[in-house]
């Protein structure tokens, strides 16, 4: 009797016996909710954004675990920094992540993000992403197959149901930390302009 | 007709001995006052109209900058390496935008990485970097590590953090041992069995 959906039931109602004791029943119910119904930002930043088309459709199928893509920053929980950050897109990931409504998720891929990893010592990339914006999980690995993926949003959804993934406060109380160390690889002007060139080129549009 | 359009281009551009690469593929260095009219010659006269690529290679040793233009046939059997040098320390040469439209990314591409100033390029503003200060990241002088332990942190090692190389080491070192103890014991137990056989 362990099969087919009993099972699937016990899984879900696994949490309900599991101590939560410090949360008190409304903050327990509403993170239960958020732990099932994750919205990923389809954003790739780097080479590991390879491995999310695996974890999300039919192969890996992150969708049963209640993890599926969302198609603007607005919507999303989860933003997924998959491999080497430049100075140019971490520009980007930063203006991304700050339009991101709370409560908002930063799960990092691969060893760029960790350590910088092949490109330890490249003039362009940073080396510790949480430097520079908060992370609640990082997945190791050069590049991590669509099986560590889905460990990390296994174990980043724990998190989330027991409430102890909450970088989004700690961006906001940190926020003055965040911002000079932006700063410091990115200048003052740390959004991007969004200014095509082709359209200021004579010649352009 | 190759032989012909050797020395044609050795008499009127003044070059040295044309260097063939492979069979399709040939270089040429030329003085920078006669580089487009080469460039301009060999696509007129031998069809090499396509341009594929601009390089920069920084030859810091010798004071200069080798800029090649690479042109291929139209009907890509071959391709042209056409080479001048430039001054490192004031950087500049002509545009070739007039001539050939895409080389204005491929000079963008130069200018911004090696710090060339192509004149007669209008569009000369950053392509892949963004708001970048420094030395121009592909010049020699550049060194990157230095600029990384400047600018950049990095994320301190663990506490369990062991030297691999040492490590290896001290691992070889151990199996060598065991390995000459075994060794030696089986030529004591052979010793052994002789003596007794001997008996």
């Amino acid at each position: 009797m362990t099969e087919g959906f009993l099972q699937e039931q016990r899984t879900l109602e696994g949490d309900l016996n599991s101590e939560n004791s410090h949360q008190n029943s409304v903050d327990f119910l509403m993170n239960w909710f958020r732990k099932r119904s994750i919205f990923v930002l389809a954003y790739g930043t780097g080479c590991g954004a390879i491995e999310m088309p695996p974890t999300f459709t039919s192969r890996y199928d992150a969708e049963r675990l209640g993890i599926r893509g969302a198609a603007t920053p607005r919507q999303a929980d989860v933003i997924i920094v998959s491999g080497y950050c430049s100075y140019k897109t971490l520009r980007r990931i930063i203006r991304t992540y700050e339009q991101m409504s709370n409560p908002k998720y930063v799960l990092a891929l691969g060893s760029c993000t960790v350590n910088g990893g092949m490109y330890w010592d490249s003039y362009n990339t940073i080396k510790k992403l949480e430097d520079y914006m908060p992370v609640d999980m990082y997945v190791n690995g050069c590049m991590p197959r669509p099986e560590s993926i889905l460990e990390g949003f296994i174990q980043l959804q724990k998190d989330i149901g027991n409430g102890k993934a909450s970088s989004w406060q700690k961006y906001e109380e940190n926020y003055e930390f965040y911002r000079k160390n932006q700063e410091a690889v990115l200048g003052e002007k740390v959004a991007p302009s969004y200014e095509a060139d082709w359209y200021l080129y004579d010649g352009g549009l | 007709m190759q032989t012909n359009m050797f020395t044609q281009i050795k008499n009127q551009f003044a070059t040295n001995d044309i260097i063939i690469k492979r069979k399709d593929l040939y270089k040429v260095e030329v003085a920078k006052e006669r580089l487009f009219d080469l460039i301009k010659f060999i696509g007129n006269h031998y069809d090499y109209k396509t341009l594929n690529a601009i390089t920069c290679t920084d030859w810091i040793e010798d004071g200069h900058f080798a800029i090649t233009y690479m042109l291929t046939t139209l009907d890509r059997t071959s391709t042209f390496m056409v080479q001048t040098l430039i001054n490192r320390e004031d950087a500049h040469i002509n545009s070739l935008v007039d001539d050939f439209a895409q080389s204005e990314i491929m000079e963008r591409d130069l200018a911004e990485m090696y710090g060339i100033d192509f004149i007669g390029n209008k569009n000369l503003i950053e392509l892949s970097l963004e708001n970048w200060v420094h030395t121009p990241p592909l010049r020699r002088e550049f060194d990157t590590l230095e600029f990384v332990n400047k600018h950049l942190t990095f994320r301190e090692g663990r506490d369990d953090n062991i030297d691999t190389k040492k490590e290896a080491k001290r691992l070889r070192a151990i199996k060598k041992a065991e390995k000459e103890a075994l060794k030696k014991a089986k030529e004591e137990a052979k010793a052994k069995e002789e003596n007794q056989d001997g008996k």
